[in-house]
């Protein structure tokens, strides 16, 4: 009887419903952050990071260090999964007790940003190595000049390819232009063509992340700024000519990838691990999920950076990745900033990197070197780009993505180049432009 | 009526294509679960597996907090089937044997709250508990699944005691148990295979809803199976086979549950079932 | 039922009978007056409470929130700003509300026909097999009930893979070559289909459960006598099973009408409503235009008018089932 009394009492309250019951809203009564004195800092710490984002040593080393120097605060660790984060996120912020660090991909950070429930970060850049922020993740995390996040870590795309078939295949050095990736595979061809299940390169139709480097890589781009909202461009000269660069691709490698499907249904890692694929474009993660069906082929793999127009220069890629950032209505602002302040040292950026990322707040990447595939990235990843820093971007991509039904109906023929690119524009225009 | 023996013959021929037909999808989602990675995603022509590997299952209950996980599902699960059961019935011996004012209302309410539009109910619910302070506790998301599947129980049961015919339980009035002891008595024991049909409708319910539970519950420790599916799902990899394997593992207490009142299920439809 | 006739034909107490079958609870309720006219509503509690808090209240709030502009700013502050019937007008005025409602309904009904037939069908052959038989069917049955929709939709979608898909290698083996390669998500009705088979492929054990109960209830002797009549299979089905189903199939199609209107889960995992939206039914709708930008006004607004459409669909619906209910009860 009891619980029915305290629901029925939570009803009332929620019909009242009073405004700022939820705890006062601005960035204001949490000013003095000032991390000079951490022996003031109490109470209880909730930090939220992603499945799979931080390395556990990272975690483990970072959170012994910060308790070691703030013997008064508790931190709670709780791992989110990707899967419904967006709602998890939403409610959770509404809630009494939010988490005082949160983990935001970085293509949904504007999102959050613009509704102001995040803490105006923009008085602690400097506290937390600003200067050496990445930049594709730092665009993602300003909003109306203000700064709401911190850079954690990004990923970057680029060709992973077999040594063994590329030697074979009488190919010496990685391809370092279109040409040559186009000849490449050629030979390849000319040289397994005749087993049915070769494909030079492995490459799915509604690959969107591919697509934006070859965009940009000519100059264009998905949407241009006007002002504070965005208009989509994908209908520009230079936006068609990276598609047809992109069928150029898919006919002359004779992928069998499905067309209207993306990277992950089916999982291209596990087709690369197959052994009959010469070259895929992913991250490096991908070549140890390769290796779960092949745990040979890592030695025979390596890795180029995504080739550009021009010989010699690499198209621009993709930053896929994660900000931090600090709910505006967290109970514990000062523990939260000192704790970000702690992860942007060096020590745990060179832990990131160890773990195979770029790391958000540091250009020392050398820590990646010694990977091959991490460090092709790594390289790559200083000519980054980020999807429009829209609010609305996360809708974009995390529902009815105009430039994967581009890519299939070109791909498929079932439109032609200028009406899959107006059509695809007009769609973009409206979810952009949102209500 | 007799059938002819090819007639026999053909009808149980069709049977056993059905149930091959209905039973693809699981049995390549169970061959799947075996497959490595390799000959998930092979060419050939794979109907029966070339060979078979334990390791996509190691890998997904390996994953940290399984078991706490599995608890948590099957406190909330059977939690929210027997207040249902209990709550349906209470509810179901007024309505078919009683008459008084509100009763047609009640129907009225039962049905109604079938149209109840429960993803969006995901807000206002998440304000109510937050505001009657049962965030992050199992009990809140074992009264939210009782109440989604409570309509459906009380207008099962209701159907279940009406067909229990009522002049057994009068016979017993007659040797001089009251109301209520002639019905525990009588039509109880006879309602249990209805409240069997009725809990696996329930089980199978609370057991796959995934939303609530990822809102509604923030700490690790209390987190469900349906989440824990979930993380299979990084930013930049899915773990298929784990998937695979791990749907498998979930799918297994709702078959045991299924297997275990099976028989009574059966029999007990034939009682009066969802008869009106 | 016989032997229970006997036992109400005998003289209950010393109340003389009003009607030849339930004299006694009636002519006792009298007596008892109080705790009696006080005891169903006690009864009832619990359920009324429950569904009353957990479904009916919180749909009360969702109202209110279809009147307001409730974005994560305003969750989280907790500020109410009313922006009167705007959530409702912004949806009526989009075309695309209006597309995808027709196409809702159109697909919602080919679902639920074909589930209905699909389980009418298995029900009615289930009775009719040997044992062994028949376990391996209510096997199969269960298990795809079971399956969470997660899997299943991910098991549909390699089932169906351009590529890899079994189905295309299995038709390109029984020598239907244009099915190499073929693409079974580049359009809306072809994406629809497969969408609709696995719904179906998972409500159909339930339904088939539910007539299979209501056609075993019925006595043996009633088939013979039919056979006896010399009446045909269908005369037969007509005559006897019929009515012992048709109660049944009337809240199982009441059911699987809402159920299959608002599925999300599977429509959503299977291709987003895509392509170009041509997959996009009233919860992708709610979705897109609602939740995903956490925009929960007009979420809360697309959901009053899609139980709008479901109470103009099932009223007829209700007031049958009602109406049978209440005619039953003596």
């Amino acid at each position: 009887m009891k619980r029915w009394m305290k629901l029925a009492a939570g009803a009332v309250a929620i019909s009242l419903a009073t405004a700022g019951c939820a705890g006062s809203g601005g960035s204001g009564n949490t000013a003095q952050s000032n991390a000079n004195a951490p022996q003031q800092l109490s109470g209880e710490l909730t930090v939220w990071l992603m499945t799979g984002s931080a390395p556990e040593p990272l975690t483990n080393a970072l959170h012994k260090e910060f308790q070691d120097a703030n013997p008064g605060v508790k931190i709670k660790y709780e791992i989110q999964q990707w899967n419904g984060i967006q709602q998890k996120l939403t409610t959770a912020l509404a809630s009494q007790t939010p988490p005082d660090v949160i983990e935001i991909g970085n293509t949904q950070t504007p999102a959050f940003a613009a509704q102001g429930v995040l803490a105006d970060l923009s008085d602690s850049v400097n506290d937390l190595n600003g200067g050496q922020w990445l930049k594709g993740l730092k665009d993602s995390a300003t909003f109306d000049g203000k700064t709401y996040g911190m850079p954690f870590y990004a990923a970057n795309r680029e060709v992973i390819y077999r040594k063994d078939l590329f030697e074979q295949a009488g190919i010496t050095t990685p391809p370092a232009s279109r040409d040559e990736w186009l000849a490449a595979i050629d030979k390849l061809k000319a040289k397994f063509g005749s087993d049915p299940d070769f494909q030079a390169l492995y490459l799915p139709g509604q690959y969107w992340y591919s697509l934006l480097s070859f965009i940009w890589d000519e100059g264009g781009d998905i949407a241009k700024a006007e002002g504070k909202n965005f208009k989509s461009t994908l209908n520009s000269t230079e936006a068609k000519a990276g598609l047809e660069f992109y069928k150029k691709l898919v006919d002359a490698s004779g992928t069998k990838a499905p067309k209207d499907n993306d990277e992950a249904t089916p999982q291209q890692a596990g087709i690369y691990g197959g052994g009959k694929v010469a070259m895929f474009i992913g991250t490096p993660g991908e070549v140890a999920t390769a290796a779960k069906t092949d745990p040979t082929i890592k030695d025979k793999t390596a890795a180029f950076a995504i080739p550009g127009k021009s010989a010699g220069k690499s198209a621009p890629v993709f930053l896929g990745g994660s900000n931090l950032a600090i709910p505006v209505n967290s109970k514990n602002t000062a523990a939260a900033k000192a704790y970000l302040k702690l992860l942007s040292g060096q020590k745990y950026q060179t832990e990131i990197a160890k773990g195979g990322y770029v790391p958000g707040t540091s250009t020392d990447i050398s820590a990646l070197s010694s990977d091959p595939f991490a460090s092709v990235m790594a390289k790559a990843a200083q000519n980054g780009r980020a999807v429009p820093s829209s609010p609305k971007w996360g809708e974009v991509e995390s529902g009815q993505n105009p430039l994967k039904d581009m890519m299939t109906a070109y791909l498929t023929g079932k439109k032609s180049i200028d009406q899959a690119t107006t059509d695809a524009n007009a769609a973009l225009d409206k979810l952009l432009a949102g209500s | 009526m007799r059938k002819s023996l090819p007639q026999r013959i053909a009808l149980n021929t069709v049977g056993v294509v059905g149930a091959l037909l209905f039973g693809f999808p699981t049995y390549w989602l169970i061959t799947t679960s075996f497959k490595t990675p390799g000959e998930v995603l092979s060419p050939r022509y794979d109907l029966i597996p070339f060979s078979i590997t334990f390791e996509n299952f190691t890998s997904a209950l390996s994953k940290p907090g399984f078991t706490t996980f599995l608890t948590n599902s099957l406190i909330v699960t059977l939690g929210a089937v027997l207040t249902a059961l209990v709550a349906g019935v209470l509810a179901a011996f007024p309505l078919a044997r009683m008459r008084f004012r509100g009763r047609k209302g009640f129907l009225f309410l039962v049905l109604v709250a079938q149209l109840a539009p429960i993803e969006a109910l995901l807000i206002p619910l998440y304000l109510l508990m937050r505001d009657a302070g049962l965030l992050n506790q199992l009990p809140s998301l074992l009264l939210v699944y009782m109440a989604l599947t409570l309509p459906f129980t009380c207008w099962m049961l209701y159907g279940f005691v009406k067909g229990i015919p009522i002049e057994l339980e009068e016979a017993a009035m007659i040797d001089g148990c009251g109301r209520w002891q002639a019905f525990r008595r009588v039509t109880l024991p006879l309602l249990g295979p209805g409240l069997v049909a009725t809990s696996v409708f329930s089980f199978i319910t609370a057991w796959n809803e995934f939303l609530f539970a990822l809102v509604l519950m923030q700490d690790q420790g209390k987190r469900t199976i349906p989440v824990w599916l979930s993380t299979f799902r990084e930013a930049f990899l899915v773990d298929w086979g784990g998937i695979m394997a791990a749907s498998v593992i979930y799918a297994v207490p709702a078959l045991i549950f299924f297997l275990i009142v099976q028989r009574k299920l059966v029999s007990g439809l034939t009682a009066g079932a969802v008869k009106g | 039922m016989t032997s229970t006739k006997d036992v109400a034909a005998m003289p209950a107490g010393n109340t003389p009978p009003a009607s030849p079958r339930v004299p006694t609870l009636r002519a006792r309720r009298r007596r008892k007056g109080f705790g009696d006219s006080v005891l169903p509503y006690l009864l009832l509690a619990p359920g009324v409470l429950a569904i009353g808090a957990l479904l009916i209240w919180p749909t009360v709030q969702l109202v209110m929130i279809s009147f307001r502009k409730l974005d994560l700013r305003e969750l989280v502050t907790g500020q109410l700003v009313w922006v009167g019937v705007s959530n409702y007008g912004d949806v009526l005025g989009d075309p695309e509300f209006w597309e995808v409602t027709v196409r809702t309904l159109v697909f919602m009904g080919a679902v639920v026909a074909a589930t209905i037939v699909v389980a009418l069908f298995i029900a009615l052959l289930m009775k009719q097999l040997n044992p062994v038989v028949r376990v391996l069917l209510q096997v199969t049955l269960v298990v795809a009930w079971a399956t969470p929709a997660v899997a299943a939709t991910t098991v549909f979608q390699w089932i169906f893979d351009q590529q890899y898909g079994i189905l295309n290698k299995t038709l390109a083996l029984l020598g239907f070559d244009g099915f190499i390669g073929h693409s079974w998500f580049s359009d809306g009705p072809s994406t629809l289909t497969v969408i609709g088979l696995l719904i179906t492929w998972q409500a159909v054990p339930f339904v088939a459960f539910s007539l299979y109960a209501g056609l075993i209830g019925v006595p043996r002797e009633q088939y013979e006598a039919a056979g006896i009549d010399g009446a045909g299979p269908w005369q037969t089905f007509r005559a006897v099973s019929w009515p012992a189903i048709q109660p049944i199939l009337t809240i199982v199609t009441f059911l699987s009408v809402i159920w299959d209107f608002r599925v999300f889960t599977q429509v959503w995992a299977i291709k987003q409503g895509g392509p170009d939206g041509e997959s996009t039914t009233l919860p992708i709708y709610m979705y897109l235009k609602g939740i995903a930008g956490s925009h929960f006004g007009p979420a809360a607004a697309i959901a009053m008018l899609m139980l709008l459409v479901l109470v103009i669909l099932l009223a007829r619906y209700i007031q049958l089932l009602l109406r049978s209910k209440e005619v039953d009860l003596k």
